[in-house]
């Protein structure tokens, strides 16, 4: 929002009865290509600015009400007042204990992300996507790129003012593979900052040989209890898990009983986890250096070998937990393990590198997903297998999951290479 | 009363219109759509209240949709200069010319399609409600979330929260080109209530709700309704079991029928997929996937809940389908540019997430037909199997038609009596011409269930509902 609008929205602000404000003004530029084959289907521009703002008022019994809402661009004064009145009323019906807004502080010394021009990282992206080698055994089948520059600043009624731009892109990528008798496909979902294209073509010519062995799987054995081996972006789900039973809100609201200091398990046997908070990761979609409520973030320890060391999240559920300084962090590493990828890829296993939807319900720790490519490593043999499915609770498994020394990053997530989890239910499946 | 039209988009359309004019003098074909859809979003715990002005489907935008040289080139926007439209026509000239200026560097060339044809046409679509959202008086609202939230948890064993939800969105749509003057608005809601339990080994989460093409006044019973329902789905989870994993006979209760609509033959015929050969559908139609007891439609028209609109994001008429006809693939649903290159008609499925996202072929409404046969006849042919009711999540395979369908929970049925046993979660999985062609007996009720999101692969979230019957049928659980 231009800034003669956005001081008009601050008077307004300022006579309006509020007993605090937050304004975020997030400007877009967006280019998006989509591809079939190598050939363009379509092509677009997105040149978008949204500003959210949230309005306080005073409470009873040390509450306060808020509401929030996305004002136009476009708005003149009459506009931005009824919006702020509406607000304002909607948010006698929210009131929550009290707390305080972001305060200013001074920026922190870390060096703001360079953000490249969209037309540069479009460039890169399509030169990487479009010029992948095909032969008949395997190819693109279609691609979706996605490069955004965002502008973001955040404002508040305590004097806040800070504005921060980065580079965003996404790249969705179907891969094909095939044989006289069938052809398959394989899904990738590439985030990032800016276009790392010898990191994209590593992957994408790791999918096609992942394609080729679908091709001859088998359908996977019901082989009861077994080690799962996560080796590929599924295994963010696990470390997702332990982030968010870290996170302020979900302590608050009582989803979380681990406590600082106390180990999150007892069973001895498994890898410690270790994992911080990062202000930036290389070339990270996240390295925009405050949060969405205007606070620097910075580089901390949240579990230090399985004990928590700092719950961190929004700013309202911190202050509730009697935490002054918390923060949203927008990147995570997790320190690598006590033995290298080899070690753990040892013995009776079954490694799943595709499937439809893993996900772990981080309330219930409930851990489910259909097997589109698996290798069952047992007695010896390996077995290549699709179908059926993986399921179990990450309660059981904390106590003794292993990770590699190795770590691997997945955009704004430092993870180790190889993570293997201990009896898993897998239920066999038809060949599809 | 009808859902009034925006106001910011009446004053909008001359604009809209003079862009039009400026943009055709330069491309074969100049369609915006523009949106002014207001609502409000209510989250109510004992622990924390929640209230804003935005929903999954608030917006306020426009994107205009170009064709030049057999490709086509969108420009979304929400900031213009109303008094120098001229301004926002360069603009999107300009962006045009860089963006083609990197493409033939690149060396990509376009998939030729043809031209959209411009057909005249005039609507103006107004659909019912009792109130606006815009209008609703929040406060009562809040306070029997409230009152409700303080009994629920009173009521309920080791919860630990009870979160009310309810959001409604009154969708506003202007669809223009050089010959079409298409304008709609409706409303919708949907409202849940989720209750977290813990014993300190395991933490659940319970969860129903409710979701119509109405105003706020679907809220009005909806809660005390569900109250109930929902503290008895908790302590079933709580006292649930693991699934041995194995192949079992089951009954699925309406949502998990729709659920597997959607997975199977819902995302299986999104013709955009036929386009690109990523689905196995194309090669199946006039073929048998399924029991002659199967029947499904698709369509905004086939049923009125969250998305039945009366034209899509493209400016085509809502229409319903005839997917599967006892058993046999029919046909797909399509949206405008994919049916221009398959050579077929548009079916209305043409959606974006919102103004500034691209259209896909998107699902409306999803559901199994009904059939002849009693819940109570079902149990009662099945020797060991499970009752599947409530749903998480789901994921498609159109290109090699498995399916995912992870649901809250089974209850177990023994010798044709149902014996109280409850297993959770449970993860369904299968090959979808198995499942379907598995199904055995089609209860005549139906229900349908709009609370849910959808996404294509993983992101273009859209508001859907599916639904069905009762359906006995086999399929592995895990």
């Amino acid at each position: 929002m231009k800034q003669d609008k956005i001081d008009v929205l601050l008077n307004e602000l300022k006579t309006s009865g509020a007993s605090a404000w937050e304004i975020t003004d997030r400007s877009e530029t967006g280019w998006e290509f989509y591809l079939i084959g190598s050939m363009l289907d379509q092509h677009r521009v997105r040149d978008v600015n949204h500003v959210r703002l949230k309005v306080y008022s005073e409470g009873s019994e040390g509450k306060m009400g808020s509401a929030e809402g996305e004002l136009s661009p476009m708005a003149d004064r009459k506009e931005m007042a009824e919006t702020i009145a509406s607000l304002l009323s909607a948010s006698r019906y929210a009131q929550n204990p009290q707390w305080t807004l972001t305060p200013p502080a001074k920026a922190p010394e870390s060096v703001p992300t360079a953000c490249p021009e969209v037309d540069k990282v479009s460039a890169d992206y399509l030169n990487a996507v479009a010029h992948m080698p095909r032969d008949e055994s395997a190819d693109i089948n279609s691609s979706e790129i996605f490069v955004t520059k965002v502008t973001r600043r955040i404002l508040n009624s305590e004097g806040l003012d800070v504005t921060d731009t980065y580079p965003v892109s996404m790249a969705e990528i179907i891969v094909n593979a095939r044989n006289q008798a069938h052809e398959i496909e394989l899904y990738r979902m590439f985030r990032s900052g800016s276009c790392d294209a010898t990191g994209l073509q590593a992957r994408l010519h790791k999918a096609m040989r992942y394609g080729q062995d679908k091709l001859v799987a088998k359908p996977t054995p019901a082989v009861g209890a077994m080690d799962l081996v996560l080796s590929t972006e599924a295994a963010l789900e696990v470390y997702r898990w332990y982030i968010s039973h870290l996170n302020t809100a979900f302590k608050y609201r009582g989803y979380s009983d681990w406590e600082l200091g106390v180990p999150i398990t007892e069973e001895p046997g498994g890898d410690r986890l270790t994992l911080h908070t990062r202000v930036s990761l290389p070339n990270s979609s996240r390295n925009c250096r405050f949060d969405d409520e205007g606070a620097w973030t910075r580089d901390m320890t949240l579990m230090k070998d399985n004990v928590p060391q700092a719950f961190c999240g929004p700013r309202q559920f911190a202050q509730y937990l009697g935490i002054s300084d918390s923060f949203i962090p927008g990147n995570y590493a997790v320190d690598g393990g006590s033995a290298g990828s080899a070690a753990l890829l040892q013995g009776d296993y079954l490694e799943v590198v595709e499937f439809s939807s893993f996900q772990i319900d981080e309330v219930s720790g409930d851990m489910a997903g259909e097997i589109r490519l698996g290798y069952l490593h047992q007695d010896g043999q390996v077995m290549i297998v699709s179908g059926g499915s993986v399921s179990g609770n990450m309660s059981d498994f904390i106590g003794s999951i292993r990770f590699s020394r190795e770590t691997r990053q997945y955009d704004n997530y430092l993870i180790p290479a190889v993570t293997r989890l201990k009896n898993v239910s897998v239920a066999g499946g038809p060949d599809t | 009363m009808r859902a009034p039209f925006s106001n910011h988009l009446n004053e909008a359309a001359p604009r809209m219109r003079a862009l039009i004019d400026m943009l055709g003098e330069d491309f074969e074909y100049v369609s915006i759509l523009s949106t002014d859809s207001v609502g409000f979003a209510m989250r109510v715990s004992p622990r924390v209240k929640r209230l804003s002005r935005e929903t999954m489907t608030t917006e306020r935008g426009h994107v205009v949709r170009l064709y030049r040289d057999q490709c086509y080139f969108e420009y979304a926007f929400n900031e213009f200069d109303p008094d120098h439209i001229e301004a926002k026509a360069a603009e999107i000239r300009a962006a045009f010319d860089r963006q083609r200026e990197v493409l033939k560097a690149a060396g990509i060339g376009a998939y030729e399609t043809a031209c959209l044809p411009d057909e005249p046409e005039r609507l103006d679509a107004a659909f019912e409600t009792e109130r606006l959202p815009e209008t609703e008086d929040l406060s009562l609202l809040a306070e029997r979330f409230e009152r409700l939230a303080r009994q629920g948890m009173e009521k309920g064993r080791q919860l630990v929260d009870l979160t009310l939800s309810a959001q409604s969105t009154h969708i506003c749509k202007l669809f223009q080109t050089k010959n079409r003057d298409l304008r709609q608005s409706y409303v919708y809601s949907e409202g849940s209530i989720a209750a977290v339990a813990s014993d300190g080994n395991q933490v659940r989460m319970a969860y129903d709700g409710v979701s119509g093409r109405v105003g706020p006044e679907l809220f009005g019973q909806a809660y005390e309704d569900k109250l109930d329902e929902v503290l008895k789905i908790s302590e079933d989870l709580m006292r649930a079991e693991r699934v041995v994993p194995g192949t079992y006979d089951i009954i699925t209760a309406p949502d998990v029928t729709g659920l597997i609509a959607h997975e199977a033959f819902g995302h299986g015929v999104e013709m955009d997929m036929f386009v690109k050969r990523r689905a196995l559908g194309a090669e199946y139609l006039n073929r048998r996937v399924g029991s002659p007891l199967v029947t499904m439609h698709e369509g905004a028209n086939c049923a009125v809940d969250v998305t039945s609109y009366a034209f899509d994001d493209e400016g085509t008429p809502a229409g319903d389908v005839t997917e599967i006809d006892k058993g046999i693939l029919k046909t797909g649903i399509c949206d405008a540019l994919s049916a221009l290159r398959l050579g077929t008609k548009p079916t209305g499925n043409g959606k974006r997430e919102n103004f500034e996202h691209k259209v896909y072929t998107r699902m409306t409404n999803t559901v199994f037909d009904s059939g002849s046969d009693r819940l109570e006849d079902m149990i009662a042919s099945i020797s060991h199997g499970y009752l599947l009711r409530g749903i998480d999540s789901g994921m498609e395979d159109p290109k090699h038609w498995g399916i995912q369908c992870i649901v809250s929970r089974g209850y177990e049925i023994r010798d044709g009596r149902l014996t109280g046993k409850v297993i959770a979660p449970v993860v369904m999985t299968g090959y979808v011409p198995d499942l379907l062609n598995s199904v055995s007996m089609v209860s005549p009720d139906r229900e349908i269930f709009g609370t849910g999101g959808c996404g294509k692969g993983h992101k273009e979230w859209v508001k859907v509902a599916d639904g069905g019957p009762y359906l006995k049928a086999r399929a592995n659980l895990g």
